[in-house]
This record gives structure tokens, sequence and C-alpha cells, in this order.
């Protein structure tokens, strides 16, 4: 068996969708459920983000956007689209700094 | 009790063979650092990785470093009258842990680990609770903690409890004098059991600490080139006891790394094993899960488990599937069939129970279903639905004495047949830190008929022997074990019922399904919620448990006032009420289940809100 990543390319593509769905199916994976069933609008503690899963969650974004963050992010930032749209804003500020 | 097995243990002399190391030759744990500190010199003990990334230099400390560091900070701590008495240790992993820890043992003080409330989102209610009940006499941290455990101590009127940053402190190792313990003194408490409000401390002494020692090095079949080494918290009882002490014992050595390192990236620890040849590691069920899933081919690329030949795998219920997923996804790496090493125990045994057999696989049992829940080990028959039971493995009479137990007669149960193990050994505890009432029942059990054996310790765990094999299938105690975390229900259900005036009582319990699960049944008066609708009651509900107390809240049931079932004297009938959920018989008024629990209820029907 192989773990998919998911890795999208560059820093300029992410956007809101595509960071949407690359949290979707990393939390499918911790969580042990399918990807299309867990809601952008939800917040990820119904569908039971631990603190295990959300370092987890770090770890995973740290590796694929080179991007350090703390698991608190989980919570200040509950559902799908409040963490995608907090990402893609970080993203963009690290690029500016580059 | 310990002191007569203890005696029955120096005749027997059975670790000879195995580079001569026996319980009997000494009386301390202490004495047995400074007896290899003595030996080994400046040879490495520890070394940590913080993050356990691959070419990265560890920080090292070596026998006489450790040594060195200990004595000093002993001096201080017999200087301040704390031989005898209880320190808290606030740390987060790395050396410094090891040198307080050491430091204790060598002043005669009573370590009391506990994990350091600023790291994730732990707070300091749970150690105020410890400084109380164990009557702490000091804190010993890190500078950089210091000023925000100083400011909790005075917070909460600790006023006579000193606080002493380890860092940068250089003490006399020269004013350190041998405080001469005896095997019943006591090494240090371990806090895993009881509850947030009512924490319980299983007092280990130092004969309790050797014995375990030489049984996990038994177990292991440790010797001085054994290399430990992973990144379970060294507050831990499997931490402590057997990365951070058994390498002491051994006089060998110990590569060790954080847990949230782990969490985040868990190919570190593969990485760990592979560059640093480790031999010996140590974890729950979830973390080998938690690879299989995680780690990608690209992580794996160099990786080489050749070196790794146990595997521990213990301290949360040892999964046949997770055994096989981990053998079969890690075997083109180098790792053996034989190198998982399902084993059993607990904080209250120092350590370790039970463990593999050594050069052969894990036994795994298909049983029958229906025969497991009447209680017997027996089948499988066709056509019929099986478990499949990994054995925690065997015990060794030098160490354990295990017997399964009715829990209700107290009649030994024959073999096959499901009871409460009960254990007696020089491992086992005297009891927990004042706690008379509770270690009558708990550690002083006599088995009807057999009197006169003596006492065992109940373990409130339900198994089996067959085949000298100890098989646990389940749990007689409420408590929850989740993420190698003991979970109370008590706890869960006091801080639910204080979010808002309209819940009402709940009852908490595990469900079992490839994991376990927890399940929240609270009761809620719905005209009461102020703003609220049932909805985001809930979601209040799943965000306090995944928060407060880090374990997934997929399964919260809010029900109306009355469903919650209670004993006449108002005790709260949580195995009832499990029954009743796994009947589909709870009508919640609006419920979130995890699918894979949902599979095992099937359908319910929701109460229409009026």
């Amino acid at each position: 068996m192989t773990v998919p990543t998911g890795r999208p390319a560059t820093v300029r593509e992410h956007t809101v969708e595509t960071l949407s769905e690359w949290i979707a199916n990393r939390i499918s994976l911790y969580l042990k459920r399918p990807a299309d069933e867990i809601a952008s609008n939800v917040p990820l503690a119904e569908y039971g983000l631990d603190s295990v899963a959300a370092l987890s969650l770090c770890g995973d974004i740290e590796e694929d956007f080179d991007l350090v963050l703390e698991p608190t992010v989980a919570w200040d930032y509950p559902t799908i689209d409040a963490l995608a749209g907090y990402l893609v804003e970080e993203l963009r500020a690290t690029v500016g700094e580059a | 009790m310990t002191a007569l097995v203890l005696e029955l243990m120096i005749g027997t002399d059975v670790s000879a063979e195995r580079g001569g190391l026996t319980v009997a030759e000494f009386r301390s744990f202490a004495e047995l650092v400074l007896a290899r500190a003595e030996e080994r010199g400046d040879a490495d003990a520890y070394l940590f990785l913080e993050n356990g990334v691959r070419g990265v230099e560890p920080e090292r400390l070596s026998y006489a470093g450790l040594d060195r560091a200990a004595k000093g900070l002993a001096a201080w701590l017999q200087d301040r009258g704390l031989t005898g008495r209880q320190v808290l240790l606030l740390y987060p992993s790395g050396l410094d842990f090891l040198q307080a820890f050491v430091g204790c043992l060598y002043a005669g003080a009573v370590a009391v680990p506990a994990p350091l409330p600023t790291e994730q989102g732990r707070h300091f209610q749970r150690v105020s609770g410890i400084v109380r009940d164990a009557r702490v006499g000091a804190v010993l941290t890190l500078g950089k903690h210091a000023p925000e455990v100083e400011a909790w101590l005075a917070e909460e009127g600790f006023s006579d409890v000193l606080c002493l940053a380890t860092d940068g402190f250089a003490g006399d190792p020269a004013a350190w004098g041998d405080p001469g313990l005896r095997t019943d003194d006591l090494a240090f408490l371990q806090y895993t059991s009881g509850s947030t409000s009512e924490p319980k401390g299983v007092m280990v002494s130092h004969g309790n600490l050797l014995a375990n020692e030489a049984a996990i090095q038994r177990a292991t079949s440790g010797d001085r080139n054994t290399v430990l080494g992973g990144w379970l918290p060294f507050y831990h009882d499997m931490g402590l006891i057997g990365h951070v002490l058994q390498p002491l014992w051994l006089g060998s050595s110990a590569v060790l790394m954080s847990p949230t390192s782990f969490l985040r990236r868990p190919e570190r620890w593969l990485e760990l094993l592979s560059e640093h040849r480790v031999t010996v590691s140590a974890a729950p069920n979830f973390a080998y899960d938690m690879c299989v899933r995680r780690v990608s081919d690209a992580h794996l690329e160099g990786i080489d488990l050749s070196s790794w030949r146990v595997a521990c795998n213990g301290a949360e219920p040892v999964r046949a599937d997770t055994l096989r997923a981990f053998a079969e996804r890690f075997a083109p790496y180098g790792f053996r069939a034989d190198t998982s090493f399902p084993c059993y125990g607990m904080a209250e045994t120092t350590l370790l129970v039970s463990g593999k057999r050594p050069g052969r696989p894990a036994v795994l049992r298909e049983v029958d279903s229906a025969g497991l829940e009447a209680g017997r080990l027996e089948g499988p028959f066709l056509q019929a639905p099986t478990r499949t039971l990994a054995s925690s493995g065997m015990v060794h009479p030098e160490d354990f004495e295990v017997r399964i137990v009715d829990p209700e007669t107290r009649e030994e149960r024959p073999e096959g047949e499901v009871g409460e193990i009960w254990v007696r050994g020089a491992s086992v505890s005297v009891g927990y830190w004042r706690r008379p009432e509770t270690n009558a029942e708990i550690f002083g059990a006599r088995i009807a008929g057999a009197e006169e054996l003596g006492p065992w310790l109940r373990t409130g765990d339900l198994g089996a022997m067959e085949r000298d094999e100890l098989f646990v299938t389940g749990r007689l105690k409420e408590m929850v074990l989740i993420n190698g975390r003991n979970i109370y229900p008590y706890d869960v259900e006091s801080a639910v019922r204080a979010l808002d005036p309209a819940f009402g009582s709940g009852a908490v319990f595990a469900v079992d399904t490839d994991q376990e699960h927890l399940v929240v049944i609270h009761e809620v008066r719905p005209s009461a919620l102020a703003g609220q609708d049932l909805k985001s009651a809930t979601s209040t509900v799943q965000a306090l448990i995944s928060r407060e107390f880090a374990v997934p809240a997929g399964n919260v049931l809010l029900v109306r006032p009355g469903t919650v079932r209670r004993t006449t004297s108002g005790k709260i009938q949580r195995t009832l009420m499990r029954k009743l959920f796994l009947d589909g018989a709870v009508t919640p008024l609006h419920a979130v289940l995890d699918p894979a629990v949902r599979e095992l209820v099937g359908s319910f029907e929701l109460e229409p809100v009026g």
C-alpha cells in the first residue's frame, strides 16, 4: 500500500479550492472517513478532530507547503473553509517575502 | 509481599547468564545508577534529537555527565530538606528531565513526573490536583517555563513549594551525600490513574523498579548492546520505565525524541530507529497504525529497520489488524515478522507484566465471537462470526504470577475462560499514595478458597489464559483508553455539564470497532439552551472534548432529561447506557456519529423536538 501525498505543484497555484481539497483528503486519512462526507463549513471537531490529528495536519502542511504552524490553528480556524482561507493568506505572505 | 518475592529472587539469580545483572546486587535504583556511572564513565547514556531528523547531530549525555549533574541537583534537594519528600518534575522531553529524575533518586526524594501544562493545550488544573495529593515540596522545571510555573504556584496558594530551574543550575556534586536507601523506599509516584479531580499516584519503590527493569530485560532479551529509542513522553510509565530507565539498568544507551515531533511526522520515528540502529522501541497501537497510514514510500528512502528486534505494542488494546498491516508495510524495509512484541502492563505493576515469546511471531488467535461475548475462548466454528485476538505474550514465573479470577465470586477461572486479570510479584506497587481504602480493595485482593496465597492486584482488565499465553479481552473498569491515554468518563461528563446550565447528566463510555471510540450521551433541555440550537450545542460539546481531552469526539448524542440511567444511589450506569446505545435503544434529540460507530449501532430514530 502506498500513501498518496497529493502534493500541489507550486505555491502560486494555491487557491482556496485546491487547499480545501487537500485538507479534506488529509482529514479523511486521519479520521478514516470518506473525504466527500466532510463538509467544508462544518467544524472539524465534529468529525472527531483531536490534538493528535491537529498535529498530524500541521506536520503535513509543513511537509507539503513548507509552512510551520502550531496545532492551535485547527481550533482558531475550525472549518476547512476557514483553514483554507488562512493557508492561502499565509502562503501569499511567504511568497511576498521571498 | 514485595520483600518476600525479592528474597526468592535472590536465591534464583535468573539473569546471571545475561551479563550478571541481578536485582539483589542493588538496594536501590540510585545505587544501580552510581555503579553504572562508575563502569560506563564517558560512554553515552542518552542521545536526544528534539525533532528526530536524519543527519542532525544529537545532544548527548554521558553516564559521567548524568552522574555529575544529578549529584549537583541532589545536593541542592538535600540541602533544602527534600529527602523523603515529593518533587514534581515539569519538563518537555529532553536531557534536563533525565538529570532531574536521577537527581531525585540520588537525593532520596520521591520524583513525581507530570506533563508540562503548557504543552499541547494542557492546563495547570491537573497538576494542581497532583501537587495537592502528593504534597509536593518542590517543582523542578526549565528556565523558560519557571515564570509561568511560579505564577501558577502563587495563584494556587502553594506558597511553601519551592521552584528551581535546573538548566543553567550548577550544583556542587561534592556536597552530595548518599542517603542510604533501601528497597522499600519510594522512588517515584506515577500519576497515570485517577480522574483530574481525584488523581491517584502509584507508589513505585526502588525494589519495584529494580524488579521490573529485570523483568523487561528478561522479556526483551536485553544486554549491553541493546539500543533503546523512541518518542514516548518521559512522564508516561511506558516511556519512563521502558525507554528512559531500562538503558541505565542494562548499562546501555537510548536515543530519544519528542512526542510532538513524531505526531507531526511519524516517519521521523522510523528514521531515528534506522539511523541509530535502535534494537528496542515501544509505542501504543495507534502509533503503528499511524505509520501505516501516513508514511509514504518517498519518506522511506534509505530506511533500514533490520536492527529493530523488539517493537513493544502496549498501553492500549493491541490490534491484530495493526500488527499485520505494519509488518506487511515495513517488511520491504527490513522489519521482521517476529519484531512485533505485543505486551501487557500498567503503572500499578511498575510497567511490564507479559510480552511476546522471543524468536517467534506474535500469537494471533481467531475465536468465535459469540463465545467470546459469553466469556470463553473457543472455536472458530464454520460460518460463524469470529474475532482475532492478539496475545499479550507470556508471563515469566520469576517476575509475576497471573490468575484469571471471577470478579464477583473471586474464584479462579479455568484455562480459556475470561475473567479479571489478577497479578502478584516483586514489581507490583504497594498501592496508591494516601488511598488506604482503595488499596485494600485493589492491591489486597484474595482468591476465594486460596486466601493463604496472599494479596493480589486486581487489574480491572478482563482476559483469559490459553497455553500460557495471556489474552486481554476488555476492561472491567469504566476507564477509556484512546491514543495511549487514560480518559475518565467522570471528567468528561463533568466538563460537559459545566458548559451550559441546559446540560444535565451524562454517560461517557467507549465502544470498539477497529479502534476505540468515545461515546458521549448527554441530557439537555432544548428550551433552556440560550441562543443555541441542538446542532450547535453538539458542536460545542465536540469542540470541548477534542480540545480539553485531546481525543476524537465523533460520537455525541444529546438526549431528553431522564434518559441517562442511574442506580438508586444516584450512580451513573455507564455499562447499561453502553448496552442500550449498542442495541439502538437510545433515542437522541440530536446526534453525530462516526461512520464506523454508526455501522455498529445500525439505524436509530431521532426523537422529534418539541
